[in-house]
């Protein structure tokens, strides 16, 4: 972990509202695993104070660089958009725990929504180069609000979109594409990462398929270390056997996480 | 005048520390998560996070949102309880080449003096700060320190169970924390820890919800700092003990606020969060400071501040 003096080399505006920041970040760059994130300080004036935490999208080590993905909806998103090449930000990380690859020889069904899409992209790309069939499953509001193809198709072997409003892809919830997908393996691991709802119910199917699923959690968060104990979860299996203290009955989402066994989040 | 070699130590109730900057309690766990990423050899010390008689879950989430220039929490003091901080956090803390000061909360002022009384067992706390200002504990914390005779009482409990010195953290929620501050001092206090959080609330106007779980919370941050620069020079006016001050330090600049108006020590809290290294620039700056001022020793700011 580093707080390490990134540059912003590019900002683009990639989808209806979300945007690519590509930072130099080299050390980060080497040590980030899938599902991990970083902290990126988008004011200097403590205007917005806290830092934005966000998933890594992508990195690539030779050059030294990650992407971050993100959509432009409060101040500090805002703001991190508003940043051009070539300004120093202050970028702490890689934080947290990221996603465990899938059993050998098992595919990798992937179930994103809106924000959540950014780890599933980088961890796609990490599987393929392992040999991993990957296919990827990701819902959103309407067809503006799909990353284009170029982002998503290094992800994955196969990519199955929806929209709540039919403009592209299924007309629907993207779980409903998940048994399909499912099917079209013959074992597989899921891992998913979108509203709360959405991670609830591809848990809850999970259980029923009897499929290993891990979810990447968000919660408001503030130091991104584990000392402010802000972003929390409640967790069936940490509150068990040696660990029955009530001081485990919250786990903290930027240490313990942000990725978690599905079966152990007390949906 | 150049001054090479600044004296940045300061003395609270016979403990010295290296420098006046304090890393505040709830904001640097139990020190493990910050040693990680900041030096804290090069810091006065450190304040963990408060423990109860025993372990609490603290508050389901959502505990934090970020407001203007701050924000609130309600993480409801999670903490593993008087006995597993001696066996699993003190261990580790005890071997930090900094000072540590064990923050402690109760609900009752005699169980505030075991807790102090079982500390005492210990080698190496450099001082026991009592939690009466938690706006985030349903069974004590504010509702002691909004009351002078109860704030007292808790405050004397502590005392006569401790050889270590005893500072009490104040709550701003209250009408004159000059009496508060009085009160402790009479109950034994050896300094007082001012402020801590202000009571807050922010509404989620779509769904007509609070944001926090909890409903309202503490707030932190930029936002309260003035607040607490106005508190702290008008304890000053009112008791002889030291005043150790925090409420939103960021800067060099904001901690030298805290000391000129009183404060003998600060503390850096949330802004820890946004810089992990704060504690130690923020040293760093005050030192910067009294070399480019001509100051020998930082405690001669101490109080210094002079009033048209």
């Amino acid at each position: 972990m580093e707080d390490e003096r990134a540059v912003v080399t590019s900002n683009e505006r990639v989808a209806e509202d979300f945007y690519l920041a590509r930072l130099a970040a080299p050390a980060i760059a080497r040590q980030v695993e899938p599902g991990q994130f970083v902290e990126v300080q988008v004011a200097q004036d403590f205007s917005p104070y806290l830092r934005l935490p966000l998933s890594v999208g992508q990195r690539d080590v030779e050059a030294g660089t990650i992407d971050l993905l993100y959509e432009a909806v409060g101040p500090k998103t805002a703001a991190l958009s508003r940043l051009q090449g070539d300004t120093d930000v202050a970028c702490l990380g890689p934080l947290g725990h990221g996603f465990h690859e899938p059993a050998a020889g098992a595919a990798a069904v992937l179930v994103g929504g809106g924000i959540g899409v950014p780890p599933l992209l980088f961890l796609g790309d990490y599987l393929r180069r392992g040999g991993c069939r990957v296919i990827l499953l990701i819902g959103a509001r309407n067809a503006g609000k799909h990353l284009p193809p170029e982002l998503l198709e290094p992800a994955a072997d196969e990519v199955l979109l929806a929209t709540d409003d039919g403009s592209k892809g299924h007309h629907g919830f993207v779980t409903e594409l998940l048994p399909g997908a499912v099917e079209r393996t013959r074992d597989c691991a899921v891992y998913c990462c979108g509203p709360y709802g959405m991670m609830a119910a591809v848990a809850a199917a999970c259980r029923d398929l009897r499929l290993p699923c891990q979810v990447s959690l968000e919660e408001y968060m503030a130091c991104g270390i584990g000392v402010c104990v802000g972003c929390v979860v409640e967790t069936a299996k940490l509150s068990e056997g040696d660990d029955a203290s009530p001081y485990n009955r919250y786990s903290r989402i930027c240490l313990d996480g942000p990725v978690y066994d599905a079966e152990s989040v007390c949906w | 005048m150049l001054v090479s070699d600044v004296d940045l130590g300061v003395e609270i109730a016979g403990v010295r520390f290296r420098n006046p900057v304090l890393l505040a309690s709830g904001t640097c766990g139990y020190g493990s998560e910050m040693e990680q990423v900041t030096d804290l050899a090069a810091i006065g010390g450190l304040v963990s996070k408060t423990i109860t008689p025993e372990p609490r879950p603290g508050n389901p989430p959502p505990r934090i949102v970020e407001t203007p220039a701050g924000m609130l929490n309600s993480i409801g003091l999670q903490n593993p309880g008087l006995e597993d901080f001696i066996t699993q956090k003190w261990p580790y803390l005890a071997g930090l080449d900094t000072r540590i000061v064990v923050n402690i909360a109760a609900p009752t002022s005699a169980a505030s003096g075991a807790m102090a009384a079982r500390l005492d067992e210990l080698d190496g706390i450099a001082a026991l700060e009592v939690n009466i200002s938690s706006p985030n504990m349903k069974d004590g914390g504010m509702l002691f320190g909004c009351n002078p005779v109860a704030a007292a009482e808790v405050i004397e409990a502590v005392r006569k169970s401790t050889r270590l010195p005893v500072f009490a953290k104040l709550t701003p929620n209250v009408t004159d924390i000059g009496e508060i501050a009085r009160a402790v001092e009479g109950a034994g206090a050896d300094a007082v820890v001012l402020i801590n959080t202000l009571l807050g609330m922010a509404i989620d106007v779509e769904k007509r919800r609070p944001i926090l779980a909890n409903v309202t919370g503490g707030l932190s941050g930029p936002a309260i700092r003035p607040v607490a620069v106005a508190m702290i020079w008008k304890v000053r006016q009112a008791v002889s003990v030291p005043i150790v001050g925090l409420g939103g330090i960021s800067t060099a600049a904001d901690a030298l606020e805290f000391i000129i108006a009183g404060a003998a020590a600060i503390q850096v809290g949330t802004a820890s969060f946004v810089n992990p290294n704060a504690g130690v620039e923020v040293a760093e700056g005050i030192a910067e400071f009294c070399r480019r001022q001509g100051i020998e020793r930082v405690a001669s700011l101490i109080g210094s501040l002079e009033t048209p």
